[in-house]
């Protein structure tokens, strides 16, 4: 889900998000359209059926390079890493909890305002992405990700959907 | 008192000369000058060429993720750097940025528009392109250019513009078979300048050097820049080393033989002012000289030492020096004016470098003379060893005397030597500039190997087209741009790169412009193309704002676009030469040059295959026939000369016979021996025959005075083995040019030595004389 400043309503993208160990991450979009991103360490790929890839550097996105750090440290449980690029607080209990991150870089915080990440117990609910020009995007994960939306939900619906609230 | 004056004005004239001399790198001063305006083309292609200023880098010995990281850096850090005209390591992607300056040029420069117009079905494809591009990761960075780019026009030329053919990506950055990163960069500097390469190669090392994290990562350089510094270290170094250790052995040598510190210091003044005189003449004809003409001059001038030793050896502890230098002179002086006549030869070559090389050697060799002559013998010490009683000279004069000296001999001699150089298979002539190289195989090798990984410029073939003016040249290229890229398919070559590439005739340009939809017509089609998607009303305004500007734009013209950053590129694929303008194509990876230069001559004039190699080649053995009618021509005067100053033909013949003669002898070895001759064994025959020339005008001049005979014999021994240190350890340099020079005139000074000595008019039985 994402809420984009140029468009009039959210962009809802359904797919699998995995993670390949270490720095490398696969992203496949299935709905609407079909897209592949690969993510290794700084290098993005960006595969579209009948088109050539489109390559580019994670040092020209430093929003999304925070976002990686944060998940990878999560997933891989480096909690030193984790607190080496993001101050952060946790709220909650074992059964709904949610860390919020806040980048330590100013540069990273021109660009990213700051990363939700809702959870239970060991499974990961929700990433939620606020970029510092007042996008947001939420990825939801697990059971949330096949859970019924309406067509256009607001930001507010889901940060309750994520932090463990009944579906809207 | 005369030391005095003579050791000031040296002092005041190196302070002079060190103050005013510039010492010039640039190796195209050794070239022949050009005749045509191709020719002028290719000499600047040859120094000022893209390829010529490309440096080829390879990143390797580290993990491929530091590599590719150290890449970046190195990329990034030489971009800053305004000794580099452009830098690619293949990290120009989906979010390269179009130049701010050619921004509102997008639609002229684009050829996207030109099968299928920007119409509501074009742009509501990509309309739903930047809805998924917004859902991706690359979102936040493409966000900001969509109101005025919807199409991202930007990034497509950007991409565009990447070089045709580029190696593998990894980690983002090009990347070899045998996982080196790869990185182009093209120097401000010419390729040709060693001065200038070696300023830009220290800046590329400290930027590598300044990068964090480096680890075992090496960095390696290749590229015609690279090796105009190895081959200007190389050759430095062989001449300082050959420099150093010659000195050192004449200094015992002239000490071994007159056993006199005075005499040795003394002696080396006359060269000491030739030198200074050929470097003042030097600075007051040209401002300044090339460092290569510099190491010849001073190999060439070393003739000249001949002069002091002689005076030496032909002391007597009867006469003073001034009347035994006066009894000496009317021989000096023929040998000082026929060395003149001969390295004047040069000056006829018409190559600046050799020109240099002839002013200065001609200076030098007349200054060392008249001071040989006019301030030395003053200055000698008044009591002398004479010469004549050197130890066991008296046995080898007699023993030589006693050498049997048949008539037929120069005759056989004569014959076999002809039959050499006639009957010796192999070319007579090296034309391959190529073959002098002392760059190492292995360096060769390895530039070979990265010139291909990278797809970079062929270094040998250039598609050359004419044209009268620069958009006519644009117009011819895109003219050629589809039949060359069907030739790509057929693998004649793997790309080219035609100026074209880079900006659009004036012509397409105002047709693209009427192609342009209007306000109207492109605010309707947007609105078309925008149902169903989410897009926010107006956003695109601006868009429509550019390509309202676009369509009254007076269209880009070449001088316009050269003074972007991208321009530098097609600066140096469009230039002016003689009122006719060349557009210059890149080839990358020739297969079949001659189906490609069939194609080029059939496209009716205005195009061909440059071919740098055979044009150079051409033109080099063009030039050779101009050098061998200006050695013909002093030849001549230097028979003239020598049979002026001798007073007949008849002593004369004694003098050139075997002058001649040993010429021809050595050149029968080198031929014989499977040697191609250059430029370099014509010069060095030259110097070889000037100091036999000496030889001989010294042994012709038979005295019944026993003594004086071995002063002769004293003196031309010193010299023949001055001549033998210095060309002998030219001869075993690892510099092709010098060994070949060296091995020549080594060669030629002991057939020079034993022809005269045999040849010379001989009325004395053995042993008689004494």
């Amino acid at each position: 889900m994402r809420y984009v400043g140029v468009l009039t309503r959210p962009l809802i993208l359904h797919g699998e998000l995995a993670w390949l160990g270490g720095a490398q991450l696969e992203r496949d979009v299935a709905a609407p359209y079909r897209e592949t991103t690969t993510i290794d360490g700084n290098q993005v790929r960006v595969v579209r059926p009948g088109q050539p890839p489109q390559d580019f550097d994670l040092g020209r996105a430093p929003e999304l390079k925070g976002l990686l750090t944060g998940f990878r440290a999560l997933l891989s449980g480096d909690a030193a890493l984790l607190r080496a690029t993001f101050s952060v607080s946790v709220s909650g209990d074992a059964r709904a909890w949610t860390l919020q991150l806040t980048p330590r870089d100013a540069a990273l915080t021109r660009r990213l305002a700051g990363i939700s990440v809702d959870g239970s117990g060991h499974a990961l609910r929700c990433l939620r992405m606020d970029q510092s020009n007042g996008d947001t995007s939420f990825t939801l994960l697990g059971a949330l990700a096949t859970s019924a939306l309406p067509a256009t939900p607001t930001p507010a619906e889901l940060a309750t959907l994520c932090a463990g609230g009944p579906a809207p | 008192m005369l030391l005095a004056l003579w050791l000031a004005t040296l002092a005041a004239l190196g302070w002079a000369v060190a103050m005013h001399l510039r010492v010039e790198t640039d190796l195209r001063a050794f070239l022949p000058p050009p005749r045509t305006p191709v020719q002028r083309l290719l000499l600047d292609q040859i120094g000022k060429g893209p390829g010529s200023r490309l440096l080829l880098l390879a990143i390797r010995g580290a993990p491929a993720a530091d590599l590719a990281r150290l890449s970046q850096g190195l990329a990034a850090a030489l971009m800053r750097d305004p000794q580099f005209v452009l830098v690619a390591n293949g990290g120009e992607d989906l979010l390269s940025r179009l130049d701010p300056a050619l921004l509102p040029y997008r639609y002229l420069l684009t050829p996207r528009f030109d099968a299928q117009p920007l119409d509501a079905a074009t742009l509501h494809a990509a309309l739903e392109q930047r809805l998924a591009d917004l859902g991706s990761p690359a979102a936040a960075l493409l966000e900001p250019l969509l109101p005025s780019d919807p199409t991202l026009e930007t990034l497509a030329l950007a991409r565009r513009w990447a070089p045709p053919q580029a190696p593998a990506l990894h980690g983002g950055v090009w990347f070899s078979s045998q996982g080196a990163a790869l990185l182009v960069a093209q120097t401000r500097a010419p390729g040709f300048d060693p001065a200038a390469q070696a300023t830009a190669l220290a800046a590329l090392r400290a930027r590598f050097a300044a990068l964090p994290d480096r680890g075992a990562a090496r960095l390696e350089v290749s590229g015609p820049g690279y090796f105009s510094v190895v081959v200007d270290q190389t050759v430095r170094r062989s001449v300082d080393r050959i420099g150093a250790l010659t000195t050192i052995g004449f200094v015992l040598l002239l000490l071994a033989a007159y056993r006199s510190v005075p005499s040795l210091l003394l002696g080396a003044l006359p060269v000491a002012t030739g030198a200074l005189a050929g470097l003042t003449a030097l600075v007051l004809a040209y401002g300044g000289a090339h460092g290569i003409t510099l190491a010849f001059g001073f190999t060439l001038l070393g003739v000249a030492q001949e002069y002091p030793i002689r005076v030496l050896s032909h002391r007597s502890p009867a006469v003073s020096a001034v009347t035994s230098v006066r009894a000496l002179w009317p021989l000096l002086r023929t040998a000082i004016v026929s060395t003149a006549i001969a390295y004047g030869a040069f000056y006829a070559s018409g190559v600046p470098g050799l020109q240099q090389l002839a002013v200065f050697a001609v200076a030098g060799v007349l200054a060392a003379g008249l001071a040989t002559r006019w301030l030395l013998p003053p200055l000698l010490p008044v009591r002398v060893r004479d010469a004549a009683d050197t130890p066991g000279l008296a046995w080898l004069a007699a023993r030589l005397d006693a050498l049997p000296r048949p008539r037929w001999l120069p005759a056989l001699l004569l014959l076999a030597a002809l039959a050499a150089i006639a009957l010796a298979p192999g070319p007579f002539w090296q034309n391959d500039l190529g073959a002098l190289t002392p760059v190492p195989p292995a360096l060769l090798a390895r530039d070979a190997a990265l010139r291909q990984a990278l797809g970079a410029p062929d270094v040998r073939y250039q598609l050359l087209l004419q044209a009268p003016g620069a958009d006519a040249v644009l117009t011819l290229s895109e003219h050629l741009a589809p039949a060359l890229r069907g030739l790509e398919q057929r693998g004649v070559l793997a790309a080219a790169e035609l100026p074209s590439r880079y900006l659009p005739s004036l012509a397409v340009q105002r047709a693209r412009q009427a192609r342009l939809p209007d306000r109207a017509a492109l605010t309707a089609d947007l609105a078309v193309a925008e149902r169903g998607l989410p897009y926010r009303p107006g956003l695109f305004a601006p868009f429509v704002a550019d390509v309202e500007r676009a369509r009254a734009l007076p269209p880009l013209t070449p001088a316009a676009f050269e003074r972007t950053p991208l321009g530098a590129r097609l600066a140096s694929m469009l230039v002016t030469q003689g009122g006719q303008w060349y557009g210059l194509g890149a080839l990358v990876d020739v297969r079949d040059p001659q189906a490609l230069a069939h194609w080029a001559d059939a496209q009716g004039g205005g195009v061909r295959l440059l071919d740098l190699k055979a044009t150079s080649e051409q033109w080099v053995a063009a030039y050779r026939a101009r050098i061998l009618k200006a050695l013909a021509a002093s030849a001549f005067l230097l028979v003239l000369a020598v049979t002026l100053a001798l007073r007949g033909p008849r002593r004369a013949w004694h003098v050139l016979a075997p002058m001649t003669l040993a010429t021809l002898l050595a050149l029968a070895t080198l031929r014989a021996t499977g040697i191609a001759l250059t430029l370099f064994h014509l010069v060095a025959l030259i110097l070889a025959a000037g100091l036999g020339l000496h030889y001989a005008l010294f042994f012709e001049r038979d005295s019944d005075d026993a003594a004086e005979r071995r002063r002769t014999l004293h003196a031309t021994l010193v010299c023949v083995a001055a001549a033998l240190l210095v060309f002998g350890s030219l001869a075993v340099s690892d510099v092709p040019v010098l060994r070949a020079i060296g091995l020549t005139v080594a060669l030629g000074v002991g057939y020079h030595f034993a022809l005269s000595l045999l040849m010379a008019p001989h009325r004395h039985a053995a042993g008689a004389g004494r």
